[in-house]
């Protein structure tokens, strides 16, 4: 018959079971007797590639095409032929009153991407779907059937809401950077979403072999399960997919054979679970973390719901690792913060035009002005004009040729007060390298430099007074060996000498070389005078002398001693000698030495070396005058000099 | 050239230094003209002259003589630096004028105050 043929040609796989079908015992009847309405009708169906089906007759018989039995899945072929509200039972109550509007009211019914409710096989799902019903009229005029295309749109619509889900998501967590505030956030947000008893985000940490749940958003009555769990509690397959970061699929906890093992159920029961989705998150070949989805009854788990927590995860573990970077970040800012606050060492920070950023405490007691008074203004006004030359001509040559440079600076404090830095400073780069800054790290040398200076100075000064030394001596020897005088006794004189400079020296370095008071140098001159007796009456208000004067008046008192020992007073038992001075006008120096009781005095006829010295170096020394006279009784040394050159401090 | 009588002022604030120098250069054959112990005394003394050659310390207690070297040459007298700081100090201005090192050694003050009096012609 090619007209049957005809009408079912081409119609695919579904057209030969429709043809193979008994249809004699419906009430269709069979093939040969369909209408021409319904033959027709069906013809545009079965070529349709769009998911097309009639539903013929008062209880609406499904005929469908093969598109269509593709989203029946296994219950295709049995729908075939089968009532609209049998097929259809589960959404009947939805469909009924659109297929009356079609068949009683011969209109069109258009739905596109409505919600329907399905469930199938025990288990309940939402799937969207856009669809048309088109009235099919018979040849009575009546409305014999319903012409249905349908698209499920469920996967579009679930897509759109993750997409959705994931921008409210990274909307909200890119701007928390707590880490507990974001998992809180991230697990109420796919928690609402999924509408599932627990949400929850855990870290694995396989070496310690314990999970810790951080975070969980809960609702139907589940409880929060936050803490740390030993791993092998969760069965061995488990930790399997975990460590290899496959997702884990339990629907029915009663029937999951993984679960079987009473040790690993009875983790679940605790914790109220019936079925659980948990994907991992899987980083240098180990379970790092999860996000997971518990409910308190069975659950088909959708693909749906899989991508979403899969997305989910994937974002979470990626803004939960930019927050605890950024609060290590923190954390170190603030460690290098304090460094920098409470350094010894002088930092700064200038821009390129050398206007100062920020200086740390140090900087801003070493300028001597508050922080807020530095930043802000140009290195140029805290420098010498030849300073900012070389800060300028550093900072060219670093944006030239990169590196540190090391220069000496002498910085200017508000007081006027000159320092000398010695500054290391590098240029500070954004993250594309281009330089924006500087940062210096300066010491103040100005007290090292100045110790280094009185170091050298001191060494000078050494190296001149040990010179000095030298040539007195050769001037002691120079004398004391003068042609004509006996050997041994210029040989003693010499070393007297010698002994009288150097217990001047001895004194003075005693007192630090500041001078010495006028009793102490008379002590050492002469004062081995009167070891057994009294002969020197020493008298007179304390003074203390300049070194120089020190050392020249002892070096006086002692030839004074000395001569009055060989030939004055102290060569005669009852000579006396007094040695007194005072202060007159109170600005002079008034020193006398006056022998007594010797024998007869006479005048020498050549002066020696020790009158000639104490006359002159007295005079020069001090800056006054010596006189010697011999008188009857004995020999006189008046010395008058200007207290400012002999005593300073008793001056001042 | 002959150096007697030739008159030699001292500018030396160490007595016993400077009679040292005075014996020596008495020794070799000058007259010594005078002493001065301190700054003020050496400018006085240049001032006063009655001297052919100056031999100058150049350090007075402390205070650099280098003006009374500079005066010395305005009035075009020869002169003779003396230091206990070895060779240097001298300052670059002076390079040219002799420099005895203390302690003196009769040869090398003789030497110098020769050098001095023959630069000066």
């Amino acid at each position: 018959m090619p007209e049957l043929r005809s009408f079912l040609s081409g119609g695919g796989d579904t057209a030969e079971l429709i043809r193979a079908h008994d249809w004699a015992s419906t009430p269709l009847g069979d093939i040969g007797s369909w209408p021409q309405s319904l033959r027709s009708a069906l013809s545009i169906c079965l070529r349709s590639a769009t998911p097309s089906a009639i539903f013929w007759g008062a209880d609406h018989l499904f005929l469908y095409n093969d598109a269509w039995a593709s989203m029946l899945a296994d219950r295709h072929p049995s729908s075939l032929g089968m009532p609209a509200r049998k097929v259809l039972s589960d959404i009947w109550q939805t469909l009924q009153p659109q297929f009356r509007t079609v068949v009683d009211k011969a209109e069109a019914v258009n739905r596109v991407d409505t919600l329907l409710v399905r469930n199938l096989g025990g288990a309940t799902f939402d799937s969207y779907w856009s669809y048309s019903m088109l009235p099919v009229a018979s040849e009575d005029g009546t409305i014999g059937g319903v012409l249905a295309q349908a698209r499920n749109t469920t996967e579009r619509i679930m897509r759109g809401r993750r997409d959705a889900l994931m921008l409210r998501l990274s909307d909200r967590l890119r701007l928390i950077s707590d880490e507990d505030e974001l998992l809180a956030a991230a697990v109420e947000m796919v928690g609402e979403e999924m509408d599932v008893g627990r949400i929850g985000y855990a870290e694995a940490n396989e070496e310690r072999g314990v999970i810790s749940i951080l975070r969980c958003a809960v609702r139907h009555g589940m409880s929060d399960s936050s803490g740390e769990f030993p791993i092998p509690k969760f069965g061995d397959s488990i930790n399997d997919d975990l460590h290899a970061g496959r997702v884990i699929r339990i629907e029915d906890k009663a029937k999951d054979k993984r679960l079987a093992d009473p040790g690993v159920r009875w983790r679940y029961d605790a914790m109220g679970v019936e079925s659980a989705l948990v994907v991992p998150v899987v980083s240098g070949a180990r379970c790092q973390a999860m996000l997971f989805a518990h409910h308190n009854e069975t659950r088909a788990w959708t693909a749906h719901e899989e991508a979403l927590l899969r997305q989910a995860t994937e974002q979470i573990w990626r803004e939960l690792s930019r927050a605890r970077a950024e609060t290590a970040l923190r954390g170190s800012e603030q460690r290098y913060r304090r460094i920098f606050e409470q350094a010894h060492d002088l930092i700064l920070t200038a821009d390129l035009d050398q206007i100062i950023t920020d200086i740390n405490p140090a900087v801003a007691a070493a300028i001597e002005a508050p922080r807020e008074e530095i930043i802000g203004r140009s290195i140029r006004e805290f420098v010498s004009e030849r300073g900012f030359e070389q800060t300028t001509r550093m900072l060219r040559e670093k944006v030239e040729q990169g590196g540190t440079t090391h220069h000496g600076l002498d910085v200017v404090a508000r007081s006027g007060r000159v320092m000398h830095w010695e500054v290391n400073s590098t240029l500070t780069r954004d993250k594309d390298g281009r330089p924006i800054g500087l940062h210096a790290i300066a010491r103040d040398v100005t007290e090292r430099r100045r110790a280094e200076e009185r170091q050298r100075l001191l060494v000078n000064e050494l190296n001149h007074r040990v010179k000095n030394t030298l040539a007195l001596v050769q001037g002691l020897a120079l004398q004391s060996f003068k042609q004509g005088r006996d050997l041994d006794e210029a040989r003693a004189a010499f070393q007297d000498r010698l002994a009288a400079l150097a217990a001047a020296h001895d004194m003075l370095t005693r007192e630090n070389w500041e001078g010495a008071t006028l009793a102490q140098l008379a002590q050492e001159a002469v004062g081995h005078h009167n070891a057994r007796e009294e002969r020197i009456m020493i008298e007179g208000p304390d003074l203390v002398l300049s070194p120089k004067a020190a050392v020249s008046l002892v070096m006086a008192l002692h030839e004074l001693g000395t001569n009055a020992a060989k030939y004055g007073a102290l060569s005669a038992p009852s000579g006396r000698v007094t040695l007194g001075w005072r202060v007159a006008d109170g600005e002079r120096l008034r020193l006398e030495w006056r022998e007594r009781g010797g024998p007869a005095v006479t005048a020498p006829g050549q002066r020696g070396f020790g009158f000639r010295m104490i006359e002159r170096a007295l005079a020069s020394d001090l800056a006054g005058s010596a006189r010697i006279a011999f008188e009857p009784e004995g020999l006189v040394c008046g010395i008058d000099a200007p207290l400012a050159e002999a005593a300073p401090r008793a001056a001042a | 050239m002959s150096l007697e009588g030739r008159r030699v002022l001292i500018v030396e604030d160490e007595a016993i230094i400077a009679m040292t120098a005075e014996d020596m250069l008495e020794q070799i054959g000058f007259t010594v003209a005078g002493v001065a112990a301190s700054f003020a005394e050496a400018m006085a003394a240049v001032e006063r002259g009655g001297f052919d050659v100056a031999l100058l310390d150049i350090n007075l207690n402390g205070v650099a003589s280098h003006p009374v070297a500079e005066r010395l040459q305005e009035i075009g007298k020869p002169f003779v630096f003396a230091t206990g700081y070895g060779s240097a100090g001298r300052g670059g201005e002076y390079e040219n004028v002799p420099l005895v090192t203390k302690p003196y050694r009769i040869a090398a003050l003789e030497a110098a105050i020769k050098l001095a009096l023959g630069q000066s012609g």
